[in-house]
């Protein structure tokens, strides 16, 4: 019997904000480390496939009111496609803007050993 | 040519059966006769001010209209008075003619492009004066709406609260092309004072004459002004909802007059697919911009996007998604009427007819106050 979790690499090779792309199997998966926490998705955006991995980690910008300060809140997983912008919550893979309609498939990360390894159950 | 159109397939659609409801005009417009018709609605400062320039009135449009005043040739009293300018002609020629519900008045007057702000000021008063005193006090079916001065809109929304008190005022009137997009902020006190007296605001068809209607500077036609007005409906629409006007103001809500409907759709697939990659500059939305647009908008039909093939319409009111969002206008005295009996062709039946005629408008305009 087969295992889901593969090992995709040194936990030192993922670089904190940057995400990276891993292929297992034949598959690309975007990997994400968020101050430490490690997220995994499809390497594909669910708008017209473009590749996530060469999107930009973002924070969360939010304004309490109209006219009210805006605040750029970090340590979300959030990953910005780098085509069209939508914006993904690795953490639940909800698009920011349409959660119910545009949504990524995300695998749960482990770190063990100083490896990195993602559970593609 | 004449031949050949006169040969083409006949496209006009057969009068209907009056809905029981009884229609519900969303635009219709007064006029003062001339500037004498509002003195007795000004002070003596204004009026000595009138007579010692000779004002006539505030610049009109910058484009010939294809009719002189823009009128249905068959609208001019015998009288001799200007088209929509007498309550009891339009009266007889709308209202009883095709047995009307309730009209509304949407008066147009141009106290926006007056650079003086204290006889702007005094002439959009006196405006709503005059149109309550001539019109709204000539016959129950009129309702009013409130003509205010968006270049000045502290004084705007003091206008709004006076004249709010009178429960024939169904809304705040604005024209679509003001000289900066509604939804800046300097623009919220108006809506403020709307939702304060729990009207909705109007966006009307025109403006007064600072912009041309394209991003592309002025064009030469009445032709190109008139079509190409929905531009600055969809920069009317597009501003209100991305400057979180309807997070400030939940109860606002806004009907757009004489803009045409068919291209609200196509507005809202790009507004949303490019919210998603952008909302980082309006972090104050918190659902789709069409969700807004469905929520706190409604649309009256003049002039009637007549696509070739009825059948089309229908799939647009589809596309649109809610069949409470319509609702019928003639534009009277216009030359661009709307006929009540013909102008929404007959494939839009039953409850969804009901609804466009009558229903729409009055849940939208709580004609009831009064």
């Amino acid at each position: 019997m087969t295992s889901s979790v593969h090992d995709v690499g040194a936990a030192a090779s993922f670089q904190v904000g940057k995400p990276r792309r891993v292929e297992v199997q034949g598959r690309g998966f975007v990997v994400l480390n968020v101050g430490g926490a490690h997220f995994a998705a499809r390497d594909v955006c669910p708008h017209q496939g473009a590749r996530l991995s060469d999107g930009r980690c973002k924070g969360h910008v939010l304004a309490a009111a109209v006219g009210a300060p805006l605040a750029y809140h970090r340590g979300r997983a959030l990953l910005q496609c780098p085509w069209h912008g939508w914006i993904f919550d690795l953490a639940n893979g909800s698009c920011l803007t349409d959660p119910e309609r545009a949504r990524i498939r995300t695998y749960p990360v482990h770190v063990r050993g100083g490896r990195v390894f993602v559970d593609l159950a | 040519m004449a031949a050949a159109v006169l040969s083409a397939p006949a496209v006009a659609e057969a009068p209907s059966e009056p809905t029981a409801l009884g229609v519900i005009d969303c635009d219709v417009h007064p006029y003062p006769n001339t500037i004498d018709t509002l003195k007795p609605f000004l002070s003596a400062r204004w009026v000595q001010y009138i007579e010692q320039s000779g004002f006539a009135a505030p610049p009109g449009t910058r484009y010939p209209k294809g009719f002189e005043l823009a009128a249905r040739r068959d609208a001019w009293p015998p009288n001799g008075l200007r088209p929509g300018a007498d309550p009891d002609f339009a009266r007889a020629q709308l209202l009883d003619t095709w047995n009307l519900q309730y009209a509304v008045l949407v008066p147009l007057y141009g106290h926006g492009s007056v650079h003086n702000d204290d006889f702007a000021i005094a002439l959009a008063t006196a405006v709503n004066e005059w149109q309550t005193h001539d019109w709204l006090d000539s016959d129950p079916r009129w309702r009013g709406s409130i003509v205010v001065t968006p270049q000045l809109p502290e004084a705007a929304a003091q206008e709004i609260r006076r004249a709010a008190k009178d429960p024939r005022y169904v809304q705040v009137m604005l024209v679509v092309r003001g000289q900066a997009p509604y939804g800046k902020r300097h623009y919220h006190p108006i809506f403020e004072a709307a939702c304060d007296a729990g009207l909705p605001v109007g966006i009307h068809f025109g403006g007064w004459g600072t912009n041309p209607i394209t991003a592309t500077g002025w064009p030469s036609y009445y032709l190109e002004d008139h079509t190409g007005m929905t531009q600055a409906f969809e920069a009317q629409v597009l501003s209100l909802v991305s400057e979180g006007v309807f997070e400030k103001f939940p109860d606002l809500r806004v009907a757009l007059i004489e803009g045409g409907f068919a291209w609200l759709p196509p507005l809202m697939w790009r507004f949303d697919k490019n919210y998603k990659g952008l909302r980082e500059e309006v972090p104050w939305l918190r659902k789709l911009p069409s969700e807004y647009i469905l929520e706190h908008f409604r649309m009256t039909t003049q002039p009637m996007d007549e696509p070739p093939n009825p059948q089309h319409l229908l799939h647009i009111l589809d596309m649109i998604g809610r069949d409470d969002f319509l609702m019928f206008a003639t534009d009277y005295p216009h030359w661009d009427f709307d006929a009540p009996d013909r102008a929404l062709p007959s494939v839009v039946r039953g409850e969804q007819r009901d609804k466009i005629m009558s229903l729409n408008a009055a849940a939208f305009y709580d004609f009831e106050r009064a």
